[in-house]
């Protein structure tokens, strides 16, 4: 008797988990009309959560933030994410689904394989226009790519950046540099454009290491490391982990080389981290920290972060890079609503190629000139340890 | 002629805590007959655990080692009820996929309650390196080594002589004839699958103690495999030197070939022996009764 | 009710499906899909070509782990040699009807490559020497750039014929959904065949399927080149869906996944593979419709759901395999039978 009772009740409870959520999902709120729709695929769970997260309240937050500075020409802005789990499958998917219900004018994806693998579904729909936080050169690509634009400069650039500045800094006494960087695109991306610079700087490059992503026991990469003696050791591809223990190791061996990185890398556990082993990171950044006081957008960023997250503690560069990309959804189509030009691919592009000076408010030291798709602009910072936090090392230069 | 002296050593160093990994599976398949796909979680747990103990409750760092410790043989027990004992007959493809919902569910729960980001746990050993003219081992590989070296000494030393090892022995190669003996078979079981909770919760704390505290440390344990199959999946000897000759290879590897190599050599080294001898170097060949 | 249903030949019996009833159902599903491109939303349509993709592979691996019992760790890996064979292809100019089954022979040769150690080992060995072969695959997509462009990916041209060009869902809809089809179909008749029957006969006990006269060195590399050749033509129609693919997507956690569709449909059944691919597939969309839902009721729901999705994952495949260890396959079989009972009881 039980069996039968058990087997009915798993039976309904197995119809009413089929059912259930397509009752749920049809009772969804009406969206108004005349909104400017952004939809975005975010990696709020998986591998690359602790950006996703970041990610997500960025752009949501510029959007609740312009809404309440009136909108775009008076027309509010719409944010409708999901997550994606960092998996192609679902990013993809998720594209799909709110391009179908939503028919948003702007998308933030999470990867570069999502951005070559929606590329030909975006640009013949013609009416959405894409960005993503990814650095990656391929991305950068007006005509192959021509509905994405990237946030910022490519991995390229910012090594290019580094290396200008290596061979200001040090002038004739060339340093002996060494490379350690990720086997990942995040890693790889921007290490030939940086080695052909140096190169043509004249700057030694004396060890190339080449990690696993997750860098769990790093000794002999350290111990080959610690024979080519470099004067400078440039991480690409990490948040944190193996770096510490990469210095760590070093200076057990008596080596205390300058530890520079270009964006990511020179966030705050990096630099709160290395700045407790007695390391004072550097590198090549292309936004403002959050910290900073003299930029205007970065400052009403951190004044909104108090009053609706008051929890949040420091602004991250993937906060900063969506929020950036948010502005430049919203510059985008404030111009072809001036214009009164309805936001068809066509009219986005030519928009975007026409903002040549473009304010940042301050998240770029200079005007920026998006024309390329992508905004070749960085500045050196470097870690202050009387200030526990990262001050600015150089003009913003421009590659 | 020193730069591969180094690497030989750190890969030999390292190669120790693989082997407290390696133990921890070879428990469970050598007690209850079940290939454990989540030996890697359960590491990345006790370790989570430890730091969530010392940081986060400020408890002092071997406090919370042990309570780790505690917690995580409390689980295996739960598991061991909840999980393994319903599915004790069915075949093996079915209680692999059991361990690897398990590794799943243990992994979504741990990026559920901790998120993504990278800790620092507080360490437990002193880190001063050991100089030897040109060759430089850094404190955490000989730290780490002689925690491994010490409990899998004391394993080997409980499995020979003491009571309850004796009875685990017997239990694993014979349950009907240990259980007639007296053995108590479930306890036996359960007893296994703490004791290897708590060798993983040791190999985890090191590991995240040098390498930071990381969903990514569950990817550790996916080197194991290599020196299991090396070793025989049923020998402890066979895991530990395996598991030896593996991080050798692995630095050899990472020093010659660059850090891309490590996730093929040790594969490549282990489908070469497996031509040779496919029960691995000290495995037992399984005996079918038809 | 099932009645008047008699079986008068041995090929009568034999026959996929046997009653006028099952024909007419599957024909009216038949059209119910082939005409999805004109009913369905762009979202379903993705999902289908996705879910046909998925079903192709777990085919495969239902026919090596599931009919065989040879457990394969390294399908995730096969999808990406058919993928990365399509690519190269492809860019020479090679049109998709030969790319494809190109695409499925060489990883069908690859597969009984890694599957040379079945002769020697069996169960978990077995399984461990799949995951060896995995990694040196991945690391072959990630390194050997010329070929596969390394660790940023490479472009995979669409598919072609006579001018008319594979883009968009719609049109790959029809070239997955035929493939899927045909693969089925095939897979079912693979069953009734000696060959089929002889995969059973080594799953259960290779010694006597010995004695009874199974060649086991043939059975057991064909077990693994079929599986494989299956995931070849699925990672062939991956590229030509995506159009553009990177090493990222055939990590370990797709072979994973592919075993957990194949537990949770039922091992060995054609019918447990399709509804398992579909199952797996969609669970993670379920997830987030839930959390998304949720969200609007209870706010902060949805930061503690969606990192469920990989507990969901294990839960299901532990909960399957503790309550209904036949899958699906299992509860859709009991559910038929009632129906062919009905109005008696079962």
């Amino acid at each position: 008797m039980a069996s039968i009772l058990r087997r009915k009740l798993v039976q309904s409870i197995g119809a009413a988990a089929t059912l259930g959520p397509f009752a749920i999902g049809s009772s969804q709120a009406q969206a108004h009309k005349g909104d400017i729709v952004i939809g975005a695929a975010q990696p709020i769970t998986g591998v690359f959560s602790f950006a996703g997260v970041a990610m997500n309240m960025g752009l949501n937050d510029y959007c609740a933030w312009r809404n309440s500075k009136g909108g775009v020409m008076g027309r509010k802005l719409r944010y409708v994410s999901e997550d994606s789990g960092f998996k192609l499958d679902q990013s993809v998917a998720i594209f799909k689904k709110i391009m179908a219900a939503e028919k948003p004018s702007f998308f933030y994806g999470e990867s570069t394989q999502w951005v070559k693998a929606i590329t030909q579904d975006a640009v013949a729909a013609g009416t959405v226009m894409t960005s993503s936080t990814s650095l990656a050169s391929v991305v950068a690509d007006p005509v192959n790519v021509p509905q994405h634009f990237v946030p910022g400069p490519t991995y390229p650039r910012l090594h290019e950046i580094l290396m200008e500045y290596i061979a200001k800094t040090y002038g004739a006494n060339k340093p002996r540099i060494a490379y350690v960087y990720a086997d990942t695109e995040f890693g790889r991306d921007g290490i030939p454009g940086g080695k052909a610079r140096a190169q043509k700087l004249g700057l030694p490059i004396v060890e190339e290491i080449v990690t696993k992503q997750a860098g769990i026991d790093v000794a002999p990469e350290v111990a080959k490391l610690r024979r080519a003696r470099p004067d400078i050791i440039i991480f690409q591809g990490y948040i944190l982990a193996p770096m510490p223990e990469f210095v760590r190791q070093l200076g057990e061996a008596g080596l205390k080389p300058q530890i520079m990185g270009t964006a990511w890398g020179l966030d705050r556990p990096a630099y709160d981290a290395l700045g407790k082993l007695g390391v004072n990171l550097a590198g090549a950044s292309m936004y403002r920290y959050g910290h900073e006081t003299d930029s205007d957008m970065i400052n009403q960023m951190r004044e909104y972060l108090a009053k609706n997250r008051p929890d949040v503690k420091s602004i991250s560069p993937f906060f900063i890079s969506s929020w950036l990309s948010g502005m430049v959804f919203a510059a985008v189509a404030e111009s072809c609503i001036k214009a009164n030009k309805p936001l068809t691919l066509p009219h986005m592009k030519a928009a975007l190629e026409s903002m040549k000076q473009w304010d940042s408010g301050g998240i770029f030291g200079q005007l920026a000139d998006l024309s390329g798709h992508q905004v070749p602009l960085g500045r050196i910072y470097a870690y202050d340890p009387a200030k526990q936090a990262m001050e600015p090392a150089s003009g913003w230069i421009k590659v | 002629m020193s730069e591969f002296l180094e690497y030989a050593l750190l890969g030999l160093l390292s190669g120790g805590v693989t082997a407290l990994v390696a133990l921890s599976f070879v428990l469970i398949y050598k007690g209850t007959g079940v290939v454990n796909f989540a030996v890697g979680e359960v590491m990345m747990l006790g370790a989570y655990l430890y730091y969530a103990g010392a940081v986060t409750f400020g408890l002092p760092p071997w406090a919370a080692f042990v309570i780790a410790l505690g917690v995580i043989g409390l689980l295996a027990v739960l598991v061991e009820r909840a999980v393994l004992r319903p599915l004790s007959g069915q075949p093996t493809v079915a209680v692999l996929m059991a361990t690897i919902g398990m590794a799943s569910i243990i992994h979504g729960g741990v990026e559920a309650v901790w998120g993504g980001d990278t800790y620092t746990p507080p360490t437990l050993l002193p880190r001063t390196p050991l100089l030897m003219g040109d060759i430089l081992i850094p404190g955490t590989v000989l730290g780490n080594f002689a925690v491994a070296a010490l409990l899998i000494g004391g394993f080997l030393a409980f499995f020979r002589y003491s009571r309850t090892g004796i009875a685990l022995r017997a239990t694993a190669s014979d349950p009907v004839t240990a259980s007639t003996l007296g053995i108590n078979i479930n306890y036996a079981q359960r007893l296994t699958w703490v004791l290897s909770g708590l060798v993983g919760t040791v190999a985890g704390v090191l590991i995240a103690s040098s390498a930071g505290l990381s969903p990514l440390l569950a990817s550790a344990a996916l080197a194991v495999f290599a020196a299991i199959i090396l070793g025989g999946m049923d020998s402890v000897l066979g895991a530990i030197v395996a598991s030896l000759i593996v991080g050798l290879v692995e630095a050899l590897g990472a020093g010659y070939l660059g850090g891309k190599s490590r996730d093929v050599v040790p594969y490549v080294v282990v489908l070469a022996i497996l031509v040779v001898r496919p029960y691995g170097m000290f495995g037992s060949r399984s005996i079918e009764r038809l | 009710m099932r009645t008047g249903v008699f079986h008068e030949t041995f090929a009568a019996e034999e026959r996929l499906w046997d009653s006028a009833t099952q024909r007419r159902w599957m024909a009216a599903f038949a059209l119910a899909l082939f005409t999805l491109p004109l009913w369905g939303s762009d979202y379903m349509l993705a999902m289908a070509c996705i879910v046909g993709i998925h079903t192709i592979a777990t085919l495969g691996l239902n026919i090596t782990t599931g009919n065989a019992g040879l457990i394969s760790l390294a399908h995730g890996a096969f999808l990406g040699v058919g993928c990365y064979t399509v690519a190269w292809l492809g860019k020479l100019g090679v049109p998709f009807y030969l790319t494809l089954p190109a695409a499925g022979l060489l990883t069908a040769a690859l597969g009984v490559l890694v599957g040379l150690p079945s002769l020697r080992v069996k169960g978990i060995y077995l399984a461990v020497a799949t995951l060896a072969a995995h990694f040196i695959l991945t690391f072959v997509f990630r390194e050997w750039e010329p070929v596969t462009g390394g660790v940023p990916g490479t472009n995979i041209p669409r598919a072609q014929l006579l001018g008319f060009t594979f883009i968009g869902d719609r049109r790959n809809f029809y070239l997955i959904f035929v493939i899927a089809f045909a693969a089925a179909i095939a897979t079912r008749n693979l069953a009734r065949t000696h060959i089929g029957r002889a995969f059973v006969a080594v799953r259960e006990r290779d010694f006597s399927a010995e004695i009874l006269g199974v060649r086991l060195l043939t059975t057991k590399l064909l077990a693994f080149g079929l599986g494989a050749f299956y995931a070849g033509v699925a990672g062939g129609l991956l590229g030509y869906f995506y159009g553009a693919i990177t090493p990222e997507y055939f990590v370990l956690t797709l072979s994973v996944f592919y075993l957990a569709a194949i537990i949770v449909g039922g091992l060995g059944t054609v019918l447990g593979s399709i509804l398992g691919a579909l199952f797996m597939t969609f669970v993670p969309e379920v997830l987030r419709l839930v959390a998304h839902a949720s969200s609007q009721w209870f706010p902060g729901v949805a930061g503690l759901l969606l990192p469920m999705g990989q507990v969901v994952f294990g839960a299901l495949i532990i909960g399957f395999l503790v309550f209904e260890p036949h899958g699906l396959a299992a509860i859709w079989a009991r559910v038929r039978r009632a129906f062919h009972l009905w109005p008696f009881k079962t």
